[in-house]
């Protein structure tokens, strides 16, 4: 089955190689730039604050990179939404799977051998985008944000896993390579917003730290924010008439006469500002966390294709 | 001892009765010709024997379990689906390959030879072959399993008459090869092909089997009387009226008898295969008009 797999995938095997290479020229060549541009520049100024922000990467570059993330989903609609659903649309399963091999051990094979190219793929644009980030990062701090979590380290082979079962599984479903393609296409981008935006921040406790109004505070290197905003004496929300808003909170009535600033006067009657969010140190965690957790979906989707293709006729 | 047996076997999808109560046996080294009008459940049949898919009622037995997702089963048989699919961007060489990889016993020497004696190219896409071809390199995939069972789905029908006659030579061959090992089931509208090298025949129509047996056999069994208009009552008392055909002045019966004709009234012919089967066909088919009469008569036949 290795070989026939290996035979059927080859073509797209060696074109999803040549755009690997093709990026990794892209990438080696600005990358090592913009490390000389940020060496010269740390050793003029001294420290990452001192040197301001000097804006490193070219838009066009960045657009490139952030970009990326949308690489881990092409395994899944190219090589998984087509793998099944396209010997059933052209019968060419009724030849395959009437070779001296059943259909599920066909389909494991094949399965193990997408899912590891996939992860092999996304993990080496994930390494060559971390690399290339890796001054952008030292300057920014911001490895916890959105566009940067998703593109680097682990987290991609995860996502790509998920697209490859999530394309074998709405293959097996739909029996037909377009819908299947665009399910996976919506199923993907849908479970990795949802993700992001509902789950990411709750993965662990978040640290809190409350601070003076009249003050501000920044966690040490990248964090990632869950929530911030001002509360009472008591720990309680502030309640207010409500049309006048400071800082995204209504302004308690004792303050509400102080028209031009009203944050020293709630800092008088105990108000704090407290910010939520997950520390640095967290971040291989996060990492980890949520690798794992599309891992386990890519498992669950298998489970359903598998148990489809055994109960269904062929 | 039967390569193929079934009792009641039905398939039922959601709304759709593909196949129901079919119960066949199918002796072990015979030609056996799978005939019947579009839609009468001829493939369905071949798919569950194939274990492809699973029947909705009743059993199948072949060569001697149930057909099933098992490499020890699916080593013995042989299916050649319609359409024929092929991987049509790869090369006969390439699915030779992909049958050395996938087989126990696999004669992949078989292909290449028959395919260089059909002058068939091994290096060009499948696709880029002729239907005739295509279907040449289909049938030496499956001959080179060296299965037991060979089931063929509506082999001929892409193929034009030189085509046609290279297919069933190959297939007769193939047969003669393996003397009494191979059993083969080939479904098919043209009979005039079958009636060549088939010796068994399987008559499905309206999802139902309404023939199974030796063709020598069916054909003793089968008269067709023809005589002026006239009541077939004294007939339909000592034999089975499958189907009647009456003009204005001359009534034409086939008959399944149960023994010898002896009517004066009737001049007794022998029939041809393709006058059974269509006897049959035509029994629940519409499209003559049959009428109840015949219909009635139909279902009073014994099978």
């Amino acid at each position: 089955m290795t070989w026939v797999t290996w035979r059927q995938y080859r073509s797209q095997g060696a074109l999803a190689a040549a755009l690997l290479a093709a990026l990794a020229v892209v990438l080696l060549i600005t990358g090592m730039h913009e490390a000389q541009v940020w060496h010269a520049a740390l050793a003029s100024c001294g420290t990452v604050r001192g040197c301001g922000s000097p804006s490193l990467s070219n838009p066009v570059l960045m657009t490139l990179i952030v970009a990326t993330s949308a690489v881990p989903l092409l395994p899944g609609l190219f090589w998984g939404a087509p793998t099944v659903a396209h010997e059933l649309e052209s019968g060419t399963n009724q030849f395959a799977w009437m070779q001296s091999v059943t259909k599920r051990r066909w389909l494991a094979v094949r399965a193990a051998w997408l899912l590891l190219a996939a992860a092999i793929l996304a993990g080496a644009v994930s390494a060559l985008v971390t690399w290339w980030l890796g001054p952008n990062n030292a300057l920014t701090a911001d490895a916890f944000e959105a566009n940067r979590f998703d593109i680097t380290n682990i987290v991609p082979a995860g996502y790509a896993i998920f697209a490859v079962a999530l394309g074998i599984c709405a293959g097996v479903l739909l029996r037909r390579t377009l819908p299947a393609m665009a399910v996976t296409l919506a199923g993907f981008a849908g479970v990795r917003v949802l993700i992001a935006q509902w789950l990411r921040p709750h993965y662990m406790t978040p640290v809190t730290v409350y601070f003076k109004l009249t003050g501000s505070y920044a966690p040490k290197g990248s964090y990632l924010g869950v929530s911030q905003g001002i509360v009472g004496p008591h720990g309680q929300p502030p309640a207010g008439s409500g049309s006048y808003i400071f800082n995204g909170s209504p302004v308690p009535a004792v303050c509400a006469k102080v028209m031009q600033n009203p944050a020293p006067c709630m800092a008088a009657h105990g108000y704090q500002e407290y910010l939520a969010y997950q520390p640095a140190d967290r971040f291989w965690a996060f990492q980890g966390i949520e690798t794992s957790i599309f891992v386990v979906l890519a498992a669950a989707a298998l489970g359903v294709a598998f148990w489809v293709l055994r109960r269904r006729d062929a | 001892m039967a390569a193929i047996e079934t009792t009641g076997l039905a398939k039922r999808y959601r709304r759709v009765t593909a196949l129901s109560d079919c119960t066949i046996s199918v002796p072990q080294g015979r030609i056996s010709a799978l005939v019947g009008p579009n839609g009468a459940g001829k493939t369905t049949l071949l798919r569950l024997l194939t274990g492809l898919a699973a029947p909705t009622a009743g059993r199948a037995t072949v060569l001697g379990g149930t057909p099933r997702q098992d490499p020890g089963y699916l080593a013995e048989i042989g299916f050649l689906a319609q359409d024929i699919p092929l991987y049509r961007r790869l090369t006969a060489a390439d699915h030779i390959g992909i049958g050395a990889h996938l087989n126990p016993r696999w004669d992949g020497e078989l292909v290449r030879s028959r395919l260089a004696g059909l002058k068939i190219p091994l290096d060009r896409p499948v696709g880029a072959l002729s239907g005739g071809q295509r279907a040449q390199v289909a049938l030496a995939l499956t001959l080179a399993k060296r299965p037991r069972l060979l089931l063929l789905d509506e082999p001929l029908a892409a193929l034009d008459p030189l085509a046609r006659q290279n297919f069933l030579g190959a297939l007769a061959e193939a047969a003669a090869m393996k003397g009494e090992g191979l059993t083969i089931v080939l479904s098919s509208h043209l009979l005039a092909d079958i009636d060549r090298v088939c010796d068994h025949l399987i008559l499905l129509a309206s999802s139902r089997v309404q023939l199974c047996g030796d063709i020598g056999a069916l054909l003793g069994e089968h008269r067709i009387l023809v005589g002026p208009r006239q009541d077939t009552t004294a007939i339909a008392r000592a034999h089975t009226i499958v189907r009647e055909d009456s003009t204005a002045r001359q009534t034409t019966l086939l008959v399944r008898r149960s023994g010898p004709v002896i009517d004066p009234a009737w001049a007794v012919e022998e029939p041809n295969l393709e006058e059974i089967v269509l006897g049959y066909m035509r029994q629940d088919g519409a499209e003559d008009g049959a009428g109840p009469a015949t219909r009635l008569s139909a279902v009073g036949g014994d099978r």
